[in-house]
C-alpha cells in the first residue's frame, strides 16, 4: 500500500483562554501568579490521513476547529501533542490574496506569490506566461490588484497555487472561485491534479458542492471527530444533525 | 520531535535555519522592493521622499538643538549623529511591525519567519544610504567637510550595524508579539536612549562628570557606533577600542536577538 500524502495523528491543540484577547505584561503575570490554566481545547485528539489521489473535505460548524486543523496542515501552526507529517510539496490557498500587495501590479503580484511558497525566482520567470494566460487576467494583469475585482482577484491567486506544481493542495471556501466559465476550469485543474495522484483537502460550508467533488469527508465537532469516510454519507450525516439542531433550537425558541 | 538540546544541537539548527534563508533570498529582495514601490505608488512625492524624509528629521533636530537650545552647533556631528542613531532605533518598531503587521500571511504559509524583519532591514538600509548622500549635500557646503579616504571604514560599519539592527529587530518582535505593550513602551525607550547617546550634545560634556558616570555612558551601543562612523563618514580620529567595542556589541545583539527569534517561531502564530 503506497503511503499517504498526510497523516494527522492523534493532534492537539490548546490555546490560552480569552483567544480574543491577547496576552499582556499584566495578564500573564497575573495568570502566572494564579497559575490559572484553563484551556480552550480547540482539538482534541484528531487524527486521520489523507491518501494520494484523493480529495478529502472537511466539514462542520463554525468554531469546530477547522482553520486551526488547516493551520497544522499547513505547519504554520505547531500541536501541542501528536504530529502532522507530510509527503509532498504542498500549497496552500487558505485565504484569498495571502502574500499579495494590492498596491503592485498583478504581474509583480504573480513573483511574490510564487516566491512567498518557495520558489525561486527563475522558476517564477518560467511559470509567468502560463500563470497570465490561466488567470484570463489579459492587460488587467499590469494593473494594481487594489483595483480587481474578487473575481479577478481569486483567480489570479488560484492561477499562481496551481502551478506551485502541488502535490498536496489545502483549500478553504475558494472553490466557488470566479464566474461560470473559471468554475469549470478550476475544477478540471484540480481533477488533473487528483489524476497525477496528488491530494487535496477541502474545506468548506457549501456542503453538497464538497460531497460531489470529494472521495471521502471528515466531520469535525467541538474539535473532535465524529465521522470519517465516504463523503456523501459523512456529508449527509452532518446534514441530519444540523437541521436537527435547528429544529430543536426553534422549539426551545418557541417555548 | 528531537529532545536533544546539546550545544551541537543549536548550533546545526541555527545554521540549517539560515541556509534555508539564503535559499528564499529572491524572496526577501522582492519583499523589499515591493514594500518600496508600494509606498512610492500612495505618496504623491513618491521617490522624493528618500531624501526629505532624512532631511526633515536633520532640519526639525538641528532647528531645535543648534538654534533653539543650542547644545550642539556642530551640524556634522549632529547629523552624523541623527542618522545613525534613526538606522537603528527605526529597527525596533520596524522589526515588530514587520511580523505584527504581516499575520495573514504567517497563519497561512511556512516559510523562515525571520525573512520579513530582514526585508524591512533591507529596506531601511536604502533608506540610510540615501541620507548619507543628504548628510554630504549639507556638510560639504555648510560645515566644510568632504569626504576623505576613511570613508572606506564604511564597508566595516555598515555589515557591523545591519547584524546589530537586525538582532535589535528580530528581539523586538519576538517581545513584542506575545506582549503588545512593548509597541507602545518603544518611543519612550527611543527618546532615552537619544537623549543618552552623544549626538545633541557635544562629547566634552561628558568630561564633567564622575569617572564612574562615565563609563556607565560608555556601555551606551550607540557610543561606539557613532564613533566609528564620524571616522568614517567625517575624518574624526579613529580609537581602535571604539572599533571593537562597536564589533562586540553588534555581533553579540545580531546573535542574542536571532535566537531568540529562531526559538520563538513556532509559537508566534498563536499570538497573531
Amino acid at each position: 500500500m503506497s503511503q499517504p500524502s498526510v497523516k494527522v495523528e492523534n493532534v492537539w491543540v490548546r490555546f490560552r483562554p480569552y483567544i480574543d484577547r491577547r496576552p499582556t505584561l499584566r495578564r500573564s503575570l497575573a495568570t502566572f501568579r494564579h497559575k490559572e490554566t484553563q484551556l480552550v481545547e480547540a482539538l482534541k485528539g484528531v487524527s486521520f490521513d489523507v491518501q494520494k489521489g484523493e480529495a478529502f473535505g472537511v466539514v462542520g460548524q463554525n468554531g469546530a476547529g477547522k482553520s486551526t486543523l488547516l493551520r497544522v496542515m499547513a505547519r504554520t501552526l505547531r500541536p501541542d501533542e501528536g504530529r502532522v507529517v507530510v509527503r509532498g510539496r504542498m500549497s496552500t490557498l487558505l485565504q484569498l490574496g495571502v502574500g499579495f500587495n494590492a498596491q503592485l501590479s498583478g504581474s509583480r503580484n504573480i513573483y511574490l506569490g510564487g516566491l512567498v511558497a518557495g520558489l525561486t525566482k527563475e522558476q517564477v520567470d518560467e511559470r509567468y506566461d502560463e500563470i497570465v494566460e490561466y488567470s484570463e487576467l489579459g492587460e488587467a494583469i499590469y494593473r494594481p490588484m487594489k483595483t480587481y475585482s474578487s473575481g479577478m482577484f481569486s483567480r489570479l491567486a488560484f492561477a499562481v497555487a496551481m502551478h506551485l506544481d502541488p502535490e498536496i493542495l489545502l483549500l478553504d471556501e475558494v472553490l466557488a472561485v470566479g464566474d461560470e466559465g473559471f468554475k469549470q476550469k478550476s475544477k478540471a485543474t484540480m481533477h488533473e491534479l487528483l489524476g497525477r495522484s496528488g491530494s487535496i483537502v477541502y474545506v468548506s460550508h457549501a456542503v453538497k458542492q464538497l460531497a460531489d467533488f470529494c472521495d471521502r469527508a471528515m466531520w469535525l465537532k467541538d474539535g473532535e471527530v465524529v465521522a470519517i469516510g465516504e463523503a456523501g454519507a459523512v456529508v449527509d450525516e452532518y446534514r441530519a444533525f444540523v437541521q436537527h439542531r435547528r429544529k430543536e433550537l426553534r422549539a426551545q425558541g418557541l417555548a | 520531535m528531537t529532545t536533544a538540546t546539546s550545544p551541537t544541537y543549536y548550533v546545526r539548527r541555527f545554521s540549517e535555519y539560515m541556509s534555508e534563508l539564503w535559499r528564499r533570498k529572491d524572496f526577501v529582495w522582492f519583499l523589499a522592493r515591493g514594500n518600496i514601490k508600494a509606498r512610492n505608488a500612495s505618496t504623491v512625492l513618491g521617490l522624493a521622499w528618500w531624501v526629505l524624509n532624512p532631511l526633515l528629521l536633520g532640519m526639525v533636530y538641528f532647528f531645535i538643538f543648534g538654534l533653539i537650545f543650542p547644545t550642539q552647533r556642530d551640524i556634522a556631528y549632529l547629523l552624523s549623529g541623527i542618522f545613525v542613531f534613526h538606522f537603528s532605533a527605526q529597527s525596533m518598531s520596524g522589526g515588530a511591525n514587520s511580523i505584527i503587521g504581516n499575520s495573514k500571511l504567517l497563519v497561512n504559509i511556512r516559510f523562515p519567519r525571520l525573512i520579513l524583519p530582514i526585508a524591512f532591514l533591507l529596506e531601511s538600509t536604502f533608506g540610510f544610504l540615501a541620507s548619507l548622500v543628504v548628510l554630504y549635500l549639507i556638510v560639504i557646503p555648510f560645515a566644510d567637510v568632504v569626504p576623505g579616504p576613511e570613508i572606506v571604514l564604511l564597508l566595516v560599519a555598515l555589515p557591523l550595524q545591519i547584524v546589530f539592527n537586525l538582532g535589535l529587530a528580530a528581539a523586538t518582535a519576538r517581545l513584542a508579539v506575545p506582549f503588545r505593550d512593548i509597541t507602545n513602551f518603544i518611543p519612550y525607550l527611543t527618546r532615552v536612549w537619544l537623549y543618552m547617546s552623544p549626538i545633541i550634545w557635544p562629547l566634552a560634556m561628558l568630561e564633567g562628570v564622575s569617572e564612574t558616570a562615565q563609563s556607565l555612558f560608555r556601555l551606551n551601543p550607540m557610543f561606539p557606533i557613532i564613533a566609528v562612523y564620524r571616522s568614517a563618514l567625517l575624518g574624526y580620529p579613529l580609537a581602535q577600542a571604539d572599533l571593537v567595542a562597536m564589533a562586540a556589541w553588534c555581533v553579540a545583539v545580531g546573535i542574542l536577538g536571532v535566537s531568540m527569534f529562531i526559538k520563538y517561531e513556532g509559537k508566534m502564530v498563536r499570538y497573531l
